[in-house]
């Protein structure tokens, strides 16, 4: 008998900007999956040269390339189930809860079969911490002063901002530092490592610490039939990269927030702490109304928006038990 | 296959079709298009059963580039800047800066032909297009020059050079183009261009009262004027001044925040602008005539937008720009003549080319090489080969490959500001603009000189901006 | 630039097409060179609201961005027909009769070519955006303001879709001149010399004042 000659397999991989914290889960996984494969399988990772960020989905959907990063609020119609991730005040405290909330949701019905119509799988996270602001003048720690203010923040944080009179204006993140610097936007959400790898923080006066709206979820995708079509010794590399390419990236962002302060020491930005009842009274505008907006609007588009929530919730209570 | 090879050949063949004459925008696309076809079947193995496979993803990949190409705010600063150059011609400020600077400098030797460099530098404030400019002061500029005895081709060669600032000195369509092309900051780069421009014109000036003072070729010093009369020809030019103060200030502002973006900035010009063109009597026939030709000449060079990155998606697969920067980073040669030979090579093709399509058609190559050049896109100054950081560098080789650009407008065979001239007026031959402007040619080759030995000059005022 | 046209018309079926088709572009190109012209007040709008009442537009960069397509593509083909698309006229300016309508059929089919594989994928992406199941039939949204991107995705196909019945004509003009070994044939661009080109331009220019 003859053997069959296992196939190489090479996938291009779609991400933007450049390799940073956001990104290095995707560059691990493709260094375990070429590992396991004895070089295989391998993935060429493309920062902006395959698809513009907003159009990775479609980009996967046509089979363009084989995987993929985008984040749920560049484009809500195109993902309306993930934005569940993107709701403000949901409570997520640190990364590891956020990878236990977006697994349950990823691995949701609704969810597969939304992705399903973009041809996409969604394989992970990438967990990113609470978008905290960084702004120009003086500090802004009452919810007053968000009245008016041009925010770059997207999803469920711009509407956040806006129920409390902000106006949510979206550059890119790699406009963000030319914008504040022009004034396009006052203020700019981001976390923290994209503080620093867009260069926000050093037009910055002051960050706030502890005023923690949300965050934005931003899946990795694989398109379906190239997962498909993997031999299974490709496939069962990949699938079992991914918990080590997660546990990567959170062990490299855990270092990161350990030098936050003494960044911000650094730039002479002033590190706001928001006093709990503006924080509440915050929440109060921001939490439980634009919850149940979303609830309501999904349900009326005939998803689960309730048993989405309700998932969310319940797992984050599991996962804040168990830690 | 390897997909390098893919792309070279590909390459090749836009250059082959763009010299039998190709429109560039569709020659780009196509070549784009037919290479990422390519590249996908060869990904098949040729497989004849997955041959429309690879058609369709191609089709899909090429068909969604133009929408998500153009749709970016960044871009809509082109069309406003484009819109800005053709209601000034309405609201008259081209004659208004001609007389103003009649009035002011035309007593220094060569006065008129000063005079008319100073105009045309003024006018570039306002106008994204060099052509434009060359074509209007043809019609003011050259009959006064030659009313008091100006050699007609060295009046002819004037106006043309002078013409070319209107690229570098902001707004400027293609300083926008290159912003886009390599991912820098617009603001920063139409900043950029101020100081090199102005430096351009003052240069002209200079060479014309040297030229002057020597020879009898250029006109007498006009004098007589009144400080009244000067005074009175400012304020029909004024619109010029509020619109550059206004750009700079949404730019880059000295006391504090700036006040927004380029584009904001730009629509507030030509805002102004359309007032001054409404004063003058612009009228629905004319606004309607001025939006037709802004809206033909805006999708002209955003046709070329789309369709060479149609060319440059498939390079992103083919991963050619990195396999240059590669090639070019282990030359064994200084990273400074490098550079140098880099922009020789851009005075060659310039002499044949467009300078939009010249440099959307190598930038995506180029950029990079020149930035791995100088270490990196985010070295710093003191690692760096050509002593600046990566994003100074960016702006830096923008405004040198700008000014080569320009210089391609008045170096034969295709100089196409000198064509301009000679078409406005019937008394000039192409062959008599060539002639007239060859001073200036010898003038620019002196102002890219310097540009390259004292980077300075271009980096001083963005590096302001932080 | 601002070209006038250099395309002869005569009574002929071909000719008649080429002037129906010109009034559609050229309402293409208007509606182009009209969005540039509301781009300018909508940015003023948005700077005086935001400097002067601190009351910013919501939605600003969502609305110049939905406009673009209409700004940059809407009027491609007002500017095939009279052959303004930049190209290199080295070569094809020293072309005279039937080689140079050989050499401009073959550009106009390649063309031709490219546009039709362009529409196809250009009605694509917008049909990937498009799902009238959902509210305002909507399966894509900017980003700030959640507006449908579809209708700004259906402009190119619509505006390829015109450009390819102006190449259509075109084709059909050179490759008539091409058989019938015509010297001035009607509905295509007639090549200029550059210094022709630069006059028709000056005169333009001139003309508008
Ligand atoms: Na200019
Ligand atoms: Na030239």
């Amino acid at each position: 008998t003859f053997a069959l000659e296992a196939a190489a397999t090479e996938w291009n991989v779609s991400v933007w900007g450049k390799r940073r914290a956001f990104t290095e889960h995707v560059e691990k996984l493709a260094e375990l999956v070429a590992e396991k494969t004895g070089g295989d399988f391998t993935m060429n990772v493309s920062y902006g040269g395959l698809s513009k960020n907003r159009e990775n989905l479609d980009g996967i959907s046509i089979g363009a390339f084989e995987m993929a990063q985008f984040c749920a609020g560049y484009h809500a119609d195109k993902n309306r189930v993930v934005t569940v991730l993107e709701l403000p005040f949901l409570g997520v405290e640190n990364l590891e809860q956020e990878v236990a909330v977006a697994r349950a949701v990823y691995a949701h019905p609704a969810a597969t079969e939304e992705m399903a119509q973009w041809n996409a799988k969604l394989l992970m996270t990438s967990p990113m911490p609470q978008y905290n602001l960084v702004g120009t003048g003086e500090p802004r720690d009452e919810l007053a002063e968000f009245k008016g203010m041009r925010v770059r923040a997207t999803g469920g944080l711009g509407k956040a901002f806006e129920a409390v009179g902000g106006v949510p204006t979206s550059v890119t993140a790699t406009e963000a530092y030319q914008a504040m610097e022009g004034g396009v936007v006052d203020t700019v959400a981001f976390a923290q490592h994209a503080h620093l790898s867009f260069g926000t923080i050093n037009q910055a006066d002051w960050w706030t610490a502890n005023l923690n709206p949300g965050t934005v979820n931003c899946p990795v995708v694989v398109n379906i039939d190239a997962y498909d079509s993997l031999s299974d010794e490709h496939r069962a590399a990949l699938d079992a990269s991914i918990p080590e390419a997660i546990e990567h990236y959170l062990t490299n962002y855990a270092e990161l927030l350990e030098r936050w302060d003494s960044v911000l020491a650094e730039k002479g930005v002033e590190k706001v702490e928001v006093a709990p009842e503006v924080i509440a009274e915050f929440q109060a505008v921001a939490g439980k109304p634009i919850h149940d907006a979303w609830i309501a609007d999904m349900e009326a588009q005939g998803l689960p928006g309730q048993e989405l929530y309700d998932l969310v919730v319940s797992t984050l209570a599991d996962a804040k038990g168990g830690s | 296959m390897e997909p390098i090879e893919i792309g070279l050949w590909v390459s090749g063949g836009l250059l082959v079709f763009v010299l039998l004459g190709m429109r560039v925008a569709f020659a780009a696309g196509l070549a784009g298009f037919v290479g990422l076809v390519w590249l996908r079947w060869n990904g098949f193995d040729y497989d004849p059963e997955r041959f429309w496979k690879a058609v369709e993803i191609s089709v899909k990949v090429a068909g969604l580039t133009p929408h998500s190409k153009v749709s970016a705010q960044v871009l809509s600063l082109i069309p406003v800047f484009i819109l800005i150059g053709y209601l000034a011609y309405h609201a008259q400020l081209t004659t208004a800066l001609f007389t103003a600077a009649k009035r002011w400098v035309a007593w220094v030797p060569g006065g008129l032909a000063v005079a008319t460099v100073f105009s045309t530098a003024g006018f570039a404030a306002v106008s994204g297009a060099s052509v434009a400019t060359a074509a209007v002061f043809a019609r003011i500029a050259i009959p006064e020059m030659l009313k008091i005895g100006y050699n007609k081709q060295f009046a002819a060669g004037v106006v043309a050079a002078g013409g070319t600032l209107a690229s570098l000195i902001p707004p400027s369509a293609i300083l926008v183009i290159y912003a886009i092309i390599v991912e820098q900051d617009v603001g920063k780069l139409l900043l950029a261009g101020f100081v090199p421009g102005a430096f351009s014109a003052i240069v002209y000036a200079a060479l014309i009262i040297g030229i002057a003072m020597v020879f009898k070729t250029v006109g007498p010093p006009v004098t007589g004027f009144t400080w009244r009369e000067r005074f009175q020809s400012l304020p029909p030019a004024m619109p010029i001044f509020a619109v550059v103060i206004i750009i700079i200030f949404f730019v880059y502002n000295p006391f504090g925040d700036a006040w927004g973006t380029p584009t904001e900035g730009g629509a507030i010009g030509a805002f102004i602008i359309f007032l001054m063109a409404l004063y003058k009597g612009m009228r629905w026939g004319e606004l309607k005539r001025a939006l037709l030709d802004t809206a033909k000449l805006t999708v002209m060079i955003f046709t070329i937008i789309w369709g060479v990155l149609i060319y440059v998606r498939f390079l992103g697969f083919a991963e050619l720009p990195a396999a240059f920067s590669d090639w070019i980073t282990s030359l064994e040669m200084s990273p400074m003549l490098i550079l140098i030979f880099i922009l020789l090579g851009y005075a060659v093709l310039g002499m044949f080319m467009d300078a939009i399509g010249m440099l959307l058609l190598t930038l995506p190559v180029v950029y990079p090489a020149v930035m791995a050049l100088n270490g990196g896109e985010f070295v710093s100054a003191a690692d760096s080969a050509f002593g600046m950081s990566g994003p100074m560098c960016a702006i830096w080789f923008g405004i040198l490959v700008v000014k080569m650009a320009e210089f391609c407008l008045i170096t034969p065979p295709i100089g196409l500001n000198c064509f301009v001239v000679a078409g406005v007026r019937d008394d000039l031959t192409v062959q008599d603009v060539f002639k007239g402007v060859t001073p200036f040619f010898i003038a620019d080759a002196a102002t890219i000189a310097m540009l390259v030995a004292f980077p300075g000059i271009v980096l001083w005022l963005p590096s302001l901006a932080g | 630039m601002a070209g006038s046209a250099a395309v002869l018309e005569d009574s002929s079926l071909l000719s008649r097409l080429d002037r129906a088709l010109l009034p559609i572009e050229r309402f293409g190109a208007l509606l182009s060179g009209l969005a540039i012209f509301s781009l300018m007040f909508l940015a003023a709008y948005s700077v005086t609201g935001r400097k002067f009442f601190a009351s910013p537009l919501p939605g600003y960069v969502d609305y110049i961005e939905a406009a673009m397509p209409i700004i940059a593509i809407m009027g491609v083909s007002y500017v095939q027909r009279d052959g303004t698309h930049v190209r290199m006229d080295m070569l094809v300016s020293a072309l005279r009769g039937r080689v140079l309508w050989f050499f401009e059929l073959i550009s106009v089919l390649l063309i031709l070519l490219l546009i039709t594989a362009l529409t196809w994928g250009a009605w694509e992406h917008f049909d990937r955006s498009f799902d009238c199941a959902r509210p305002l039939c909507s399966r894509d949204s900017s980003i700030d303001i959640g507006l449908p991107i579809w209708p700004s995705k259906l402009v190119v196909p619509i505006a390829f879709g015109i450009l390819t019945l102006r190449l259509l004509l075109q084709a059909w003009g050179y490759g008539r001149a091409l058989i019938l070994g015509l010297e001035n044939p009607v509905a295509v661009p007639l090549n200029l010399s550059v210094a022709e080109q630069a006059r028709i331009e000056a005169e333009a220019l001139e003309g508008t004042d």
